[in-house]
């Protein structure tokens, strides 16, 4: 599904330089469940952010369905994410002005899709990850899991191929982490590829391969016969 | 503790630049328009106030009903009526006086100045109490033509003030220039007074028994005041006024003679009436006794000053909600700091006065910048104007306090929201909520808020954009005449030079005619006359007898000035019987002269064709016993300004009246052409100074107070939109930065730059697509009775189209406001926006 070669990062502020990824070499098939997994400020939500195209390299290449997608413009890298990528974030980002159903409604918005088949989709969305009697709530009458699942809902809504998610289960409890762990997995053997950052081994073990980052760089990659 | 605020208030206010700049310089704007309009407003309104016992003087106006035509209104009255008023009214009044006044030349050694001279009765200065700076009220007036002049008219002719006893010939009044004599200088009078006086002579009894036009009761040509007794309302005079008329006046005989027994219930009051006013109202409210006639001096209007004291309020209320707006806008960013405070045991109240002690800064800031802008721009306000209003901070301590209460009540009605709202958070609400307080009432209202901005800001625009159209319209209309290579000359001191005059100014290659008329287009007088359509001896005819506006003009005249007739013929010498004739000529009843009447005119008698009033005659009360002829038809013209329409009109050629002269011209070097003129009149009429104008400039003059108007409803409806942009710039800078997540979540869901910037714009075109449709019918309704107020005026199907280029280029503004700012946010980055708690 996609590839990372040699891809570098660096951040360049008035006087430091920051080197977040250094050569890193990745490939995730499709149907992959991938964990990423390191010390805190190792790079790992920047390289979340580069293979979902929010970010571009500093160097290296970026092959995602066959394609090199390095140089694509900022246009051409926001058709492919909205069309193939959907993200999850630690702190749901969820927008506080507008209802659970308006929230999941967002990520077809920009997809010229007729406005019924959005609702329709949504309910479906909604159904599967059970904040279907939610709808009409608004994210700040939600707990944190139910927010969680209402961003999952949205990562998945317009057919995604590939979910990012960036400490999903970071501000949640141990069972409603679990919660989101399940649904995750559960899309995953619905075909969805998976990408998540997570410091938590128990959660690393719902994956079937984690790459290890230390100080930028791939260290190790454990595969888990399935 | 104080100081602590005024501390915290001061850095609040630099570190948030950007937004206290906004805030002061919309507040300062605001009240800069504010201020200007009240010191204009404050003068129209405090006219006369300044003269001693101003409230005990009234002016009679005089009104007459007739059922057949509009009612004749005037603020002047008969000749006789002053002194059999007074006589009669001893209980309530303590003295009279009419004014007269005349456009005459005053010479002076070998000069000679055109001016308004006023004749006065000798108790002018027992109702007028001014100033004296040489002579007294006692020692002046003593006899008739004693003179009283101004301060500023002695130095003119004078070069000094002290010049009681010095001589002056005042010329074209009487029949012969009379010789009148410095008796008293008084102080210049202030601009605030509808007075306008330069020159006062005391009339000569004499002269006045043998006027016909003040020895009168029924021609009405004087300024008639009167001083109440202390205590006596104007009700009371007048009441005892109308009893006199109804009762014991001239006028019972006279009515009774004319029209025989009045019906039980009617009153010669009904038909004639006579209107009291006091002297403080006259500045104001004259025009509704005006009729189609001047006062003194230009009338003020009263409905101008409410429109403009609402203009005032509405830019201080746009300049306040920007205050409101913003200030509750930085709720989010100072959120944390009030929560702070609160859990550092700061009570609500504490807080509350704080913000407060912020606002009454940024608004004494606004204040002191204001004024310095007021004080930058009077010279200029005042030349558009054509005023001399002043800002004298330092010697009027009610002005002073007057606008320190309106900083403080701005400074506590601006701020009271922000300090209340914000003072009530729950801090440890405060703390949590990772967005501050912002709560979706507090943002709606903003909304709200930026709607009655926008809709007040449209109103004024669309408002100034109709007056704008109308007045283009009303000068742009055909007048029925040529009057671009027109000068007017006055002749009336030419006298037996006439035509001598005419001759040496027909020998200057540029001038190819020469013709005299009783009044030039825009000097209609209201003369009117009673004209009676006969058949021999016997009156006949649908409308046998109508009340027509009447005008004496030479031969050549209606050429000169390209009308041509729509039947019949214009005056001609080849006929040699067109002249209205002289008593002397013969005995009444058995002359005949000609008339020429306007289309109105012709119907107004029921004719159908302009042929058909050929031949027909007509009588007309000056020339009693004269048969007129009628001889052409002329289509309407507007001899006067369209404002006042057309009126029935007669031409008549009486030779006596002929006081004007139109030169038709054509050259490219005017100011050449001037010289010629002005050297001509100096060697045909030694000792007269010439008045010379273009017709061109006199009719520009007619709109000279609507062109100010103009002025004036534009500048403050532009600084309305700015002020208002403003706000809305500071107001969309501040939602788009408190919007960056949402931006950035949004982004990542897929949306492109269009899609954001449109989003952010949409935002803020709402509050204006809806302020379109509050302000529309509110100004199409306030234009539609403006418009009524004109005879002729642009179709109201135009209101439409102006409303929609308006609220158009209203949002487009509104858009260019917000977007730039939009652009770039919608092109940041969004990992950084997402990873912002
Ligand atoms: N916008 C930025 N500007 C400069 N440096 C940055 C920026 N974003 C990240 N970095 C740096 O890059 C490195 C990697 O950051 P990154 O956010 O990817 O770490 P992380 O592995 O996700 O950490 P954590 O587990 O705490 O989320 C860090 O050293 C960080 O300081
Ligand atoms: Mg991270």
């Amino acid at each position: 599904m996609l590839k990372l070669h040699n891809l570098c990062r660096m951040y360049r502020t008035d006087e430091v330089e920051t080197v977040a990824l250094n050569n890193v070499n990745i490939e995730i098939q499709k149907g992959e469940f991938v964990a990423i997994m390191g010390p805190s400020g190792c790079g790992k939500s920047t390289l979340l952010n580069l293979i979902g195209m929010l970010d571009s390299p500093s160097s290296g290449q970026y092959i995602f369905n066959d394609e090199d997608i390095s140089s694509y413009s900022e246009k051409q890298l926001s058709a492919v994410r909205k069309h193939h990528i959907g993200f999850i974030f630690q702190n749901f980002n969820l927008i506080e002005e507008l209802t659970v159903a308006e929230n999941i409604e967002l990520a077809l918005l920009y997809h010229n899709i007729p406005a019924a088949e959005r609702k329709e989709k949504v309910l479906a969305v909604m159904d599967m990850v059970g904040v279907a009697h939610r709808g009409k709530h608004m994210p700040s009458q939600l707990s944190g899991g139910q927010q969680q699942r209402v961003a999952v809902a949205r990562a998945v809504v317009g057919n995604q191929g590939l979910i990012l998610a960036d400490e999903p289960t970071g501000n949640l409890d141990s069972a409603h982490g679990q919660e989101v762990m399940e649904m995750l997995r559960s899309l995953n053997q619905q075909g969805s590829t998976i990408v998540m950052v997570t410091h938590s081994p128990a959660h690393a073990d719902y994956a079937n391969r984690t790459i290890n980052l230390f100080d930028g760089a791939v260290v190790t990659q454990s595969v888990r016969a399935a | 503790m104080f100081k602590n605020y005024l501390i915290t208030a001061w850095r609040n206010i630099i570190k948030n630049g950007i937004f206290s700049l906004i805030n002061i310089s919309g507040l300062a704007l605001g009240l800069m328009s504010c201020i200007l309009i009240m010191l204009f407003v404050r003068e129209e309104t405090g006219f006369d106030k300044w003269l001693t016992d101003s409230d005990r003087i009234v002016r009679m106006h005089s009104a007459y009903y007739n059922p057949d035509n509009p009612p004749f209104l005037t603020v002047r009255s008969a000749g006789n009526m002053m002194e059999a008023v007074r006589d009669y009214a001893k209980n309530e009044v303590e003295d009279g006086v009419r004014l007269i006044r005349f456009g005459a030349s005053v010479r002076k050694d070998d000069s000679a100045l055109a001016e308004q001279v006023t004749f006065v009765d000798g108790s002018f200065f027992n109702i007028f109490d001014l100033s004296f700076v040489h002579g007294s009220k006692e020692s002046s007036f003593k006899k008739p033509n004693d003179l009283v002049i101004t301060e500023e008219t002695a130095i003119k002719y004078f070069g000094k003030t002290d010049v009681i006893g010095e001589v002056m010939t005042v010329c074209c009044v009487g029949p012969e220039p009379s010789t009148v004599a410095v008796s008293g200088v008084i102080e210049n009078l202030p601009d605030a007074s509808h007075l306008d006086l330069d020159m006062i002579v005391y009339i000569d009894p004499v002269i006045v028994e043998n006027n016909s036009g003040l020895n009168t009761w029924t021609s009405v040509n004087v300024y008639t005041y009167f001083k109440m007794r202390p205590g006596i309302s104007l009700e009371q005079f007048q009441q005892r006024l109308t009893y006199w008329i109804d009762n014991e006046s001239p006028f019972v005989q006279m009515f009774e003679e004319n029209f025989g027994e009045l019906a039980a219930d009617a009153k010669i009051s009904d038909n004639m009436r006579h209107k009291l006013m006091y002297l403080e109202d006259l500045h104001l409210r004259a025009r509704e006794d005006a009729g189609n006639m001047g006062d003194l001096s230009p009338m003020g209007d009263k409905t101008l000053i409410i429109t403009f004291s609402i203009v005032a309020a509405l830019i201080l209320l746009i300049a306040c909600i920007n205050f409101m707006n913003l200030s509750t806008a930085r709720v989010s960013h100072r959120a944390r700091e009030v929560a702070m405070r609160k859990v550092l045991g700061a009570s609500r109240g504490q807080v509350a006065v704080q913000f407060l002690g912020e606002a009454i800064v940024i608004v004494l800031i606004s204040l002191i910048l204001a004024l310095a802008l007021v004080e930058l721009l009077l010279p200029l306000y005042n030349q558009a104007l054509g005023r001399q209003l002043e800002l004298s901070l330092f010697s009027d301590l009610k002005l002073v306090f007057a606008l320190l209460g309106l900083g403080l009540l701005i400074g506590l009605g601006a701020g009271s929201y922000p300090a209340i709202f914000l003072s009530g958070f729950q801090p440890g609400h405060l703390l949590r909520s990772s967005k501050g307080a912002e709560s979706k009432t507090s943002s709606s209202l903003r909304l709200i808020l930026v709607v009655v901005q926008f809709a007040t800001s449209i109103t004024l625009v669309v408002c100034t954009a109709v007056i704008y159209a109308q007045t283009q319209y009303a000068q742009s209309v055909d007048v029925g005449y040529v009057s671009e290579d027109k000068l007017v000359l006055n002749i009336r001191g030419a006298g037996d030079n006439r035509q001598r005059l005419r001759h040496e100014l027909l020998k200057l290659p540029e001038i190819s005619s020469v013709v005299y008329s009783s009044e030039s287009p825009t000097q209609d007088n209201e003369n009117n006359n009673q004209f009676t359509l006969l058949d021999g001896e016997h009156v006949v005819g649908e409308n046998p007898q109508v009340l027509l506006n009447y005008h004496d003009m030479g031969y050549g005249f209606f050429e000169a000035y390209k009308v041509k007739p729509l039947a019949g013929r214009l005056f001609s010498e080849d006929f040699g019987s067109d002249e209205i004739k002289q008593d002397s000529d013969g005995q009444n009843g058995q002359l005949s002269a000609s008339v020429i009447l306007n289309e109105s005119a012709l119907r107004k008698f029921g004719f159908t064709s302009p042929q058909q009033a050929i031949g027909k005659t007509l009588e007309s009360g000056n020339y009693k016993g004269q048969a007129l002829t009628i001889i052409g038809i002329v289509p309407d013209i507007y001899f006067r300004s369209i404002k006042f329409g057309v009126r029935p009109t007669a031409y008549t050629m009486n030779t006596n009246r002929l006081r004007v002269a139109s030169l038709t011209f054509s050259t490219n070097n005017v100011a050449a052409l001037m010289e010629k003129v002005e050297s001509i009149w100096k060697q045909t009429v030694p000792m007269q100074p010439i008045e010379l104008q273009f017709l061109d400039e006199m009719m520009k003059a007619q709109y000279a107070e609507e062109s100010i108007q103009l002025k004036m409803f534009s500048v403050f409806s532009l600084l309305a939109i700015v002020i208002a942009c403003l706000g809305l710039y500071g107001l969309a800078s501040f939602t788009t930065e408190r919007r960056t997540r949402e931006i950035g979540i949004r982004k990542v869901m897929g949306a492109s730059v269009k899609d954001i910037v449109a989003l952010l714009i949409w935002q803020f075109s709402k509050p204006v697509i809806i302020a379109n449709l509050i302000a529309w019918p509110i100004s199409i309704y306030a234009m539609l009775i403006w418009l009524e107020s004109f005879s002729y005026r642009i179709d109201i199907l135009w209101l439409g189209p102006i409303c929609l280029v308006v609220g158009g280029s209203l949002l487009l503004v509104a858009w260019a406001t917000v977007g730039g700012n939009a652009a770039k946010v919608a092109r940041a980055n969004p990992i950084k926006a997402l990873r912002q708690e």
